[in-house]
């Protein structure tokens, strides 16, 4: 057997190279797996109906395309208009069914993509700001592939792991000087500096080829061709490559950082000859620039970290508008293409250095150093982060549930005060007329205006209520952000006042972790906008105005039923009753995610109690009537036409068309 | 025992490395701190007679001090006419009107705005936010007291106590204090140093194998064990305070002045919920404090990682990811009201404003205890654990040589003994 491959089987094997290796990749993969969110959510939700608008236009934003989109946008709000003019007609009686199904046809087959061109035209928008260097294209796959610009740990300890014992184990029990005193031995160090390095980069190419394989298997990676500026981390690039150029251009730098690190490490070791100093000197030299410095500063060093995150080599300035004296201000600097080339030069120049260094000690000397003797080693890495508790409250509190989202149904004797002004809510109890702050904390919404109740349910014994709360102590732009939305939703006994934090959430998509900036996707972003919600023990169902997002109480996965949010909503903790488009009551039967229509059941308003649903008849001049929740048993309640219906557990109210006043009728028995 | 220990202290953390890398962690610190001035304060633009800097500095002996009516209505009159002049936006954009403290209108209106405006407000309605807070606690008290809620009812009754007579009668700067009290870097800083000094306690004499003749010395064994665990105590907590008090004067340094220290913490607006009524100066001191508890838990806990292992590489990694884990966790779990996560991970303590910046508390048998103090305890308790731990684990001396030693202990080890558990273990 030959000297190299003896010193490949005492790196790989009784070093165990390659079970840190595997482990790497393992991890690396499961890592990627758990933390991946689509940089666009609604991209991926409507991925069939974006898509088809994306055939249409895919590629550069030529002046058909532009046309194409600003027509469709006319058309589509035309659709919507008209389909309201044409419910009204057809209730009024001014059209018949026929007609009215003729028309609503045409109105719908224009509606029927319109989730898709909300995410088509915003991207249209961004396009436009630059049309030369943009285009259209699927861009969640290129943005999880190219844009997250974070260095990817466990890679960084693996080559710890692999490059650090090269040279220390020797040292570590006087091998060295051995070594240098016999023929193949005086190869070694050559030897062990080209199987680490094969080592490092196949470990490196690995992780770069499964985020690949990743990227394009959940998302796709369609059109490497176009520009890199077509996805919007990109935006303002100066440099003129593909995605695809991009992505092997990235994926090049990032070997090279690998490179460029395990050299840096076995030169320290040869110098240092202790596994400690290696290690931390490895260590810092990445994580103190990478926590300490600007991202600016970061890609101006000759250092491996700034090959190791790669990404940011082609991205495009970054500027911030100071919001006390309006001056724009550089928050990254593009590094251009000779600044980036120099950076290289001088980096591959230490390399070659401090390999030629490395060789050198290891020539044939004879080193008189104290030496320790090499043990076996064995495996502890300790790698597992613990993401977002997103908090659970116990099973079985919501069976009883009746949620209107036009009035609050039972309160157990409170009435909810809100003040639109101050967002500030109060419980007042009906029998004594005291009040409450709804939110127990005395401290909340003291000190700040950002501090805010968002909407509330009932649930008895249980009211919820959901709070938005923003944070940061860094009020100026800079290279640090601190500034952290926060939507709470906690349970809150309306027997004891006692509260629990049911869910919470960071929302911002940009996050800073120790000047560590990181982008999360905008998959939260959502609830930043909520104005109502309403919860069972699996879900929470949170109501903004582009519609309902399921949230699963314990995994946290967000689902958007299609449902729309016009009118009033109604939850019984299995179902949820709404106004359909053509102004039908239906229902989705949430365990089945099924959709149930009640076609003879058209409604101007509805609301539901534990066991009838109290609507207004569209088709019958606006009276009142009930129903089951099954959409049988029909009864009138009430002769005189009402404009809006709601209920508590008491009584039902109705607003009189004629007289524009509030009326109260006892509840159907 | 105290000779063993210093012997120890020498052997461990008296090295040229760990002075070097000191020195050049303390450097950076330094540098990175005044890069915190210059990144966000506003009162970084030299020393020009209309430049900000001179501007404040100059308005700061007017407005100083006790908080009255007097100056604050000579503020409002100051700044009144410009807030107006400028709130349509078509005043002059000039720079050098010779009638502006600065030059500049909007300049001028900014830097009274946002440095004595802004901070004169809060400080002044500061009591009335403090007495509201103090009186809805009293009702919610009230109100669980009617339903029996024990627990609540002890929760607001501290929070009554704790905000009932708050109140910033002074007004001085406290830019500096805001972000000194909100930088975090020196704690990663000492936990690299930590780290690489105590990953090698054990290790050193394994890779030389000298914990074998230890075994042999009536000082070997626990003892030593013992006098290296106090030894890298010691280090631990040294190191921790040393950046604590570089982190204060690199800022009082870099902002050109420790005006504020005798505000109370409540006058640093994200620290309007504090846990504790305290000065400033009087919590960096706490902070230093707890900094170093935190320190020291962290510094147990990578001990026992290490102890295991016959070099440094796994567990310096080990240690490593342990440390990256915690901070990773601690650091994204700050903003949320899971308590108990920020008690049981030793980073809240490192970056302690987690835990003093709001009101909160965990329960224990009934009784609201304030985050910090919790963790304190959990954190004494950790190390404490880890100590027992090595001790348990560590193994007694077993010699021969040693006449002095109390005759039941010949029984427990020869230096045969010694010498075939070295051959065992080769």
């Amino acid at each position: 057997m030959s000297g190299f491959m003896y010193e490949a089987k005492k790196i790989m094997l009784h070093q165990r190279g390659l079970l840190y290796i595997a482990l790497v990749l393992l991890l690396g993969t499961a890592w990627l797996a758990l933390s991946d969110a689509p940089y666009d959510s609604a991209m991926e939700q409507y991925r069939n109906e974006y898509e088809w608008y994306l055939e249409k236009v895919d590629g550069y934003c030529t002046d058909e395309s532009s046309l194409y989109l600003e027509q469709e946008a006319w058309r589509i709000a035309e659709a919507r208009g008209r389909q309201d003019v044409l419910l009204e007609d057809y209730y009024d009686g001014k059209i018949s069914e026929s007609e009215y199904e003729k028309e609503s046809r045409e109105a719908e087959k224009v509606l029927e993509h319109q989730n898709g061109f909300e995410v088509i035209y915003q991207q249209y928008l961004y396009i436009s700001e630059n049309a030369e260097n943009r285009c259209f294209l699927q861009t969640n796959g290129w943005t999880g592939l190219l844009g997250r610009g974070t260095l990817d740990f466990i890679l960084f300890l693996g080559i710890l792991l692999l490059a650090t014992p090269a040279f220390c184990s020797e040292y570590g029990c006087q091998m060295d000087t051995l070594l240098l005193t016999s023929r193949e031995g005086q190869r070694s160090a050559l030897y062990k500096l080209l199987i680490t390095i094969a080592a490092v980069l196949f470990l490196c190419a690995g992780t770069s080829l499964i985020e690949y394989g990743f990227y394009r298997f959940k998302y796709g990676l369609p059109h490497g061709e176009y520009p890199i500026q077509s996805i919007r981390y990109f935006a303002d690039s100066g440099k003129g490559i593909s995605l695809l150029e991009g992505y092997v251009s990235i994926g090049l730098l990032r070997m090279f950082g690998s490179v460029f690190l395990t050299i840096f490490l076995m030169w320290v070791s040869v110098l240092a000859k202790r596994y400690a100093l290696t290690l931390l000197t490895g260590a810092a030299s990445v994580m103190i620039p990478y926590i300490g410095l600007p991202k600016t500063g970061i890609y101006r060093l000759p250092l491996p970290l700034p090959f190791l995150l790669g990404t940011d080599f082609f991205a495009g300035d970054v500027a911030a508008r100071d919001v006390l004296t309006g001056d724009e201000k550089i928050i990254f600097a593009e590094v251009d293409m000779v600044a980036l080339l120099t950076l290289l030069l001088v980096s591959v120049l230490l390399c070659a250095l401090a390999a030629v260094w490395i060789l050198r000690r290891n020539t044939n000397r004879w080193l008189m150093k104290a030496g320790r003797k090499k043990h076996g080693l064995a495996l502890a890495v300790m790698f597992g982060l613990a993401l977002t508790a997103t908090g659970c409250s116990g099973r079985g509190k919501t069976e009883n549930i009746v949620y209107n989202s036009s009035a609050a149904y039972d309160c157990m004797g409170y009435e909810i005060i809100g003040d639109t002004g101050t967002f500030a809510y109060s419980l007042k109890k009906s029998s004594t007329g005291e009040t409450y702050p709804l939110v127990r904390s005395p401290m909340f919404g003291v000190f700040s205006d950002e501090e805010r109740v968002c909407a509330v349910m009932s649930c008895p014994p249980y009211l919820y209520y959901s709070t938005l709360v923003m944070e940061g102590h860094v009020n100026r732009v800079g290279s640090y952000n601190s500034d952290i939305t926060k939507v709470t939703v906690t349970e809150l006994n309306l027997d004891t006042f006692e509260e629990k934090t049911v869910f919470e959430q960071i929302t911002n998509s940009g996050r800073s972790l120790l000047g560590i900036d990181y982008e999360t996707g905008d998959k939260w972003k959502f609830l930043e906008f909520h104005y109502a919600f309403f919860l069972n023990d699996d879900s929470i169902f949170f109501i903004g105005n582009d519609g309902i997002s399921k949230v699963d109480r314990f995994t946290g996965s967000i689902v958007k039923p299609d449902i729309p949010v016009k009118g009033n909503l109604s939850f019984d903790g299995e179902n949820i009753f709404y106004k359909n488009d053509r102004g039908l009551l239906a229902r989705y039967y949430i365990p089945d995610d099924e959709t149930y229509t009640y076609e003879d059941i058209a409604v101007y308003d509805f609301c539901m109690d534990e066991q009838w649903i109290y609507y207004i008849s569209r088709t019958d001049g606006g009276r009142l009537y009930s129903c089951g929740k099954d959409g049988s048993d029909k009864e009138l309640i009430s002769d005189m036409p009402a404009l809006s219906v709601t209920c508590d557990a008491g009584n039902i109210y109705v607003l009189a068309k004629a007289s524009g006043e509030q009326m109260v009728l006892p509840k159907r028995r | 025992m105290t000779r063993l220990i210093k012997y120890e202290f020498y052997k461990l953390f008296c090295r040229r490395s760990i002075l070097v890398v000191l020195i050049l962690f303390t450097v950076m610190n330094l540098f990175k701190i005044n890069s915190e001035f210059h990144s966000y304060s506003y009162l970084a633009d030299g020393n020009d007679s209309r430049s900000w800097n001179s501007v404040y500095w100059q308005l700061y002996e007017d407005y100083r001090g006790e908080i009255t009516a007097e100056k604050i209505n000579r503020l409002l009159s100051l700044y009144q006419p410009l807030a107006d002049a400028t709130a349509d936006m078509t005043a002059s954009t000039a720079t050098d009107n010779p009638d502006m403290m600065t030059g500049n209108i909007y300049s001028d209106q900014n830097i009274l705005e946002k440095y004595y405006v802004q901070p004169m407000e809060y400080f002044y309605h500061y009591r009335t936010y403090a007495r509201n807070v103090a009186e809805r606690a009293k009702e919610n008290a009230a109100v669980y007291k009617e339903r029996g809620q024990t627990y609540e009812l002890r929760k607001n009754s501290v929070i009554y106590n704790l905000y009932s007579g708050r109140n910033i009668g002074d007004f001085a700067y406290e830019e500096m204090y805001n972000y000194y009290l909100n930088y975090d870097f020196s704690g990663i800083l000492v936990l690299f140093l930590c780290l690489y000094g105590i990953v090698g306690t054990f290790v050193c004499e394994k890779e030389t194998q000298m914990d074998m003749l230890l075994l042999t010395n009536p000082g070997g064994g626990k003892k030593t064990t013992f006098a290296k665990i106090t030894a890298a105590t010691l280090f631990a907590i040294s190191v921790s305070i040393w950046f604590s008090v570089i982190d204060y004067m690199g800022f009082t340094c870099s902002f050109g002045s420790a005006e504020g220290g005798s505000l109370p913490l409540y006058a640093v607006s994200n620290f309007s919920t504090a846990a504790i009524n305290c000065d400033l100066w009087q919590y960096s001191i706490l902070s230093a404090a707890v900094r170093a508890v935190g320190v020291w838990t962290m510094g147990m806990v990578f001990l026992v990682i290490s102890m295991f292992w016959r070099s440094a590489l796994i567990p310096f990694v080990a240690d490593f990811g342990a440390a990256l884990c915690l901070i990773i966790t601690g650091a994204s779990q700050s903003h949320f009201s899971n308590i108990w996560l920020k008690v049981i991970n030793p980073y809240s303590l490192l970056a302690n404003r987690i835990l003093f910046s709001k009101t909160e508390f965990v329960g224990f048998a009934g009784y609201p205890i304030q985050s910090f103090l919790a963790a304190i305890v959990f954190a004494m308790i950790l190390g404490a654990a880890s100590i027992s731990a090595m001790m348990l684990l560590s193994r007694r001396n077993s010699y021969i040589f040693c006449w002095t030693v109390k005759s039941r202990r010949r029984t427990r080890g020869t230096f045969m003994s010694a010498l075939s558990n070295e051959s065992f273990s080769h």
